[in-house]
């Protein structure tokens, strides 16, 4: 089942009011990759900042949509 | 659902056991997820010894555990003394930037020490696997 970009990134926009978010099919339509610049990731963990991406699109990850999904963040 | 409380015991004493543990898909001479292959090609350019687990036969009991534990469900996963640094992405970043060696406790360079004083001292085998903990199994 392929993911729907666009789904995901107004999910990680509307978990992370302010982000700006890239979503990139990298395979199959099911690795995908998330760029994100969040006002949220400031004075987080590299691991916190994935985290939260992570959390943004956990149905979609937990129902199969998405089988990998790389994170790039960055702060604004 | 609470994670098995065996496996999470069992991961909990490999981390104790090994100072650098990776939790990946397949082995690293056969790793079986492009994800994992990169995370144990970055560990060996860093020529870093660490311990590293299958985690394919017990994939779905262990996610529970890592979820429970680190709140990260994803593999591969590296710890290193017992603290999650992260999946594939955040290896790679930490690695482009040069973080990774210290936080792994690796000296990054050692061109220094190759000098007249080591003849005829013999060398450490450079064929060893740079992973030196005996493979890893849980479940």
């Amino acid at each position: 089942m392929a993911a729907d970009l666009a789904e995901l990134q107004e999910m990680i926009e509307a978990a992370l009011p302010g982000a700006a978010v890239e979503m990139i099919d990298e395979g199959g339509g099911d690795h995908l990759r998330a760029i994100v610049t969040a006002p949220q990731f400031v004075g987080r963990s590299r691991l916190d900042q994935h985290r939260l991406v992570r959390a943004a699109v956990k149905s979609r990850m937990d129902d199969g949509s998405i089988h990998a999904l790389s994170i790039n963040s960055a702060l604004p | 659902m609470a994670a098995n409380p065996e496996l999470k015991e069992q991961l909990e004493q490999a981390l104790k056991d090994n100072k650098r543990l990776l939790l990946m898909k397949g082995t690293p001479e056969a790793p079986r997820c492009g994800f994992s292959m990169r995370t144990v090609g970055i560990l060996e350019e860093l020529n870093v010894e660490y311990g590293a687990i299958d985690v394919l036969p017990v994939l779905a009991g262990l996610r529970e555990v890592t979820a429970e534990m680190s709140d990260w469900a994803t593999f591969p996963q590296l710890y290193c003394d017992g603290q999650l640094i992260g999946g594939c992405d955040i290896v790679e970043e930490m690695q482009s930037s040069g973080e990774l060696a210290g936080v792994l406790g690796v000296a990054e360079r050692h061109s220094e020490t190759t000098t007249t004083a080591t003849v005829g001292v013999p060398t450490p085998a450079a064929d060893l696997p740079p992973y030196q903990s005996p493979p890893v199994t849980l479940g």
